[in-house]
């Protein structure tokens, strides 16, 4: 009984001892800003979580060496949360209470993102850049819909974009979408059934679950169906096996693929079956004579990126990470959260990240609406289009 | 005349709610990170409640089951369709979803009369399966594979909002989880999950109805780990059909196997144990690995579960909680202690 007393007054003395919580904004020191990045390092979507923060680090690099934001570097904490909701909760609680990180920024997944929507409201810290193009993070009547700043072009607005695109070439084209079964392929799915609604078609919808390698049963459906035009709703491995799958099966329809398949391996591992694709991209190719992606190449020269690194989603990280750097500078000399939230509230149609013209404002956190489309011809992705809203 | 559990040790109820009513003002006085600690005891108060009852199942009845997260996802979308959607309170939800879970482990029991083993594992696993099938395709409930947000717990009229209230209510149901299962395991039904996983021939001789006990060790098991996705749901405010993947029905599984299979104060430390070390130890093994031979954080995480699986199914079969009787054992008998026993 005496031990039993004497350990809780013990405890009861550390409850006597709580202290608050520390002063000044969080992150934030003389010579530093911190950011908190949540990657899928170890899960079904490594082949990606690595290849974002880096990217983005090539960048703040570049900022760091060039005397920093207001004077402060830019450093960011990359944690692993292997696309799992549940997870990111975790991580993204250690990295604002335990880390004390200043804001939030290119969280990986629409899940995970859904699931951190709570502790952005309890917490007040800001999200840029969520690495998913889903339509629901600029939903603004979701909770903490004001602390997310969307940079990317939803993949309901892209789904609807590239339909209406597949009917002005051909009135009479049979759409077929192929479709990842989760909340990606949920989202693109509403943007299917929208423009359906609206241009009075039907689209042939075939579903697979993430991680799926073999798609002969949802090919033979479209074949069947005769569908002129696919839409793949995939990430990189499935669009070239659907493709392969089809030109198996002498199937040839013109194949088109939301943003994340827009990934150059696509075309490079595809083959003659990719010749032709099109794909939706958030920005100018990486490889293209524009400002940014020749910055980006000779960053790349400068810290020896290798070159299986250097492609779309390495160039992802990249640019987010000049929105990111661009409302640290608009939340002025003494940042704060609130400041850097009206900092970005002020971007209005601003194009200097090398992706399509970024305009947020107190109602709408949606960023961009516009995607541009890219073609594999021989082999090589080629810009056939200009900013299709 | 000697009452039913006149032999248990109950001396350490006192101290243990002691012990948890003061950890979180403790933490607070610690470090100003405590919610984030307060978080992982949450999570961790969370599984223990699933990882007691499928201890009953696997570890006092002798079924293996590799869809316990189905049975989670159960409860989660249950309590939130019911208190979100059709307006019941929490209350009655806290009460109703985790019976639900356990009718739909009482059907899975019908499959564990005729299989056993490893094909009653694969049978559970395709449970978990399509259950996340289901949820996708009940979307209208559901909100499919995007998920679905759920309000914060609400009883008597107190709403539980934060890691710091919600402790207390986590903990509570898991301490009563810890000792009803622990009564139940002492009980008549115990005995008889017991004599089922010794021998199912002789408990059948000795009268045991099979059939019952085993449908019985499924329901009971189900309402436990309905239990926890309740608790899971209400407290995350968010659910997805990602947070209820196979692989953590084998997270569970190692948690029971790591803490000592067939006790219930084994499942209790593997699962402190196995969320400490996700949470606490594997980042900074991660950091040391960076730092000393500049290796990026991975797969480590997969590799340490399945090197201590391993060395604990080798070396440690009782798992934490044998080891723990073992020192315990060691200790009362120094100096006098057979050599043989210990090695």
């Amino acid at each position: 009984m005496k031990k039993f007393i004497s350990f809780n007054l013990t405890a009861s003395i550390f409850f006597v001892l709580g202290c608050s919580g520390p002063s000044g904004s969080p992150g934030i020191s003389d010579n530093e800003i911190l950011i908190g990045n949540v990657q899928d390092l170890s899960g079904p979507m490594k082949e990606l979580g690595k290849l974002l923060p880096s990217g983005s680090n090539l960048y703040l690099d570049y900022v760091n060496n060039n005397g920093g934001v207001h004077g402060r570097n830019v450093r960011m904490l990359v944690e692993d949360a292997q696309y799992n909701p549940q997870k990111t909760v975790a991580v993204v609680k250690k990295l604002i209470e335990k880390e004390q990180i200043f804001c939030l920024y290119n969280v990986i997944g629409t899940s995970p993102v859904e699931a951190i929507r709570p502790l952005l409201e309890e917490s007040g810290v800001p999200l840029i850049a969520p690495a998913t193009q889903s339509g629901t993070m600029s939903d603004m009547s979701r909770p903490a819909a004001r602390y997310i700043f969307h940079t990317d072009t939803g993949y309901d607005i892209q789904a609807g974009i590239l339909t209406e695109y597949v009917i002005k070439l051909d009135p009479n084209a049979v759409i077929g979408v192929i479709y990842q079964d989760d909340d990606y392929g949920d989202n693109v799915l509403k943007g299917i059934e929208a423009i359906e609604y609206e241009l009075n078609i039907s689209v042939q919808k075939e579903a697979f679950q993430r991680g799926a390698t073999e798609f002969s049963g949802q090919v033979m459906n479209l074949m069947k169906g005769g569908c002129t035009h696919v839409i793949i709703a995939g990430i990189v491995k499935e669009p070239i096996i659907i493709m392969k799958t089809a030109e198996a099966m002498g199937f040839s329809p013109q194949f088109l693929g939301i943003s994340p398949t827009m990934d150059h391996r696509v075309a490079l591992a595809a083959g003659s079956a990719g010749e032709g694709f099109i794909a939706a991209n958030f920005a100018y190719l990486w490889d293209s004579d524009n400002e940014i992606p020749n910055l980006y190449r000779e960053l790349c020269e400068k810290a020896n990126v290798p070159v299986a690194m250097r492609g779309m989603y390495h160039y992802y990280g990249f640019t987010t990470a000049i929105i990111l750097v661009e409302g640290l500078n608009r939340a002025g000399k003494n940042p704060t959260r609130k400041k850097l939230i009206r900092g970005m509230e002020t971007f209005n149609n601003w194009n200097m990240a090398g992706t399509q013209p970024i305009t947020y404002s107190r109602n709408d956190h949606a960023g961009a609406e516009s995607v541009i489309l890219v073609q594999v011809k021989d082999g090589v992705q080629q810009t056939i289009s200009t900013w299709l809203e | 005349m000697k009452g039913r559990y006149a032999d248990e040790n109950i001396k350490w109820i006192p101290a243990l709610i002691g012990l948890v009513i003061l950890l979180p003002f403790m933490l607070k006085g610690i470090t100003f990170s405590y919610k984030y600690y307060l978080y992982i005891l949450n999570t961790i108060g969370i599984y223990l409640i699933l990882t007691v009852g499928l201890d009953i199942l696997s570890g006092y009845t002798g079924l293996i089951s590799l869809g316990h997260a189905g049975f989670m996802a159960i409860g989660a979308y249950t309590s939130a369709i019911l208190v979100d959607q059709v307006g019941l309170p929490f209350g009655f939800s806290l009460v109703l979803s985790p019976i639900i879970a356990g009718c739909f482990g009482f059907i899975i029991g019908f499959p564990a009369l005729r299989v056993s083993g490893m094909y009653l594992g694969l049978t559970t696993m395709g449970f978990g399966f399509i259950i996340r099938r289901l949820i996708i395709a009940l979307r209208e409930w559901t909100q499919g594979s995007g998920g679905l947000a759920v309000s914060s717990p609400k009883l008597f009229g107190y709403t539980f909002n934060g890691d710091w209230a919600n402790y207390f209510l986590v903990w509570t149901l898991a301490i009563l989880s810890i000792v009803a299962s622990r009564r139940m395991m002492k009980s008549k039904v115990g005995r008889a999950f017991m004599a089922i996983r010794d021998s199912e021939q002789a408990a059948e001789a000795s009268g045991i109805n099979l059939a019952q006990y085993k449908m019985m060790s499924f329901f009971i098991s189900g309402v436990f780990a309905g239990l926890a996705g309740v608790l899971m749901a209400h407290t995350n405010h968010f659910i997805s059909t990602d947070h209820f993947d196979n692989m953590l029905s084998i997270y569970f599984i190692i948690m029971v196997l790591v803490g000592g299979i067939g006790s219930i104060y084994g499942a209790v430390l593997g699962t402190i144990f196995i969320v400490l070390l996700e949470n606490l130890i594997v980042p900074v093994i991660e950091e040391w690995l960076h730092v000393l031979f500049q290796i990026e954080a991975g797969d480590i995480e997969s590799l340490i579960f399945g090197l201590i699986m391993f060395l604990f199914i080798i070396f440690q079969p009782t798992g934490l909680y044998g080891m723990w009787l073992k020192i315990r054992i060691y200790w009362k008998l120094f100096p006098f202690n057979p050599k043989q026993r210990f090695t």
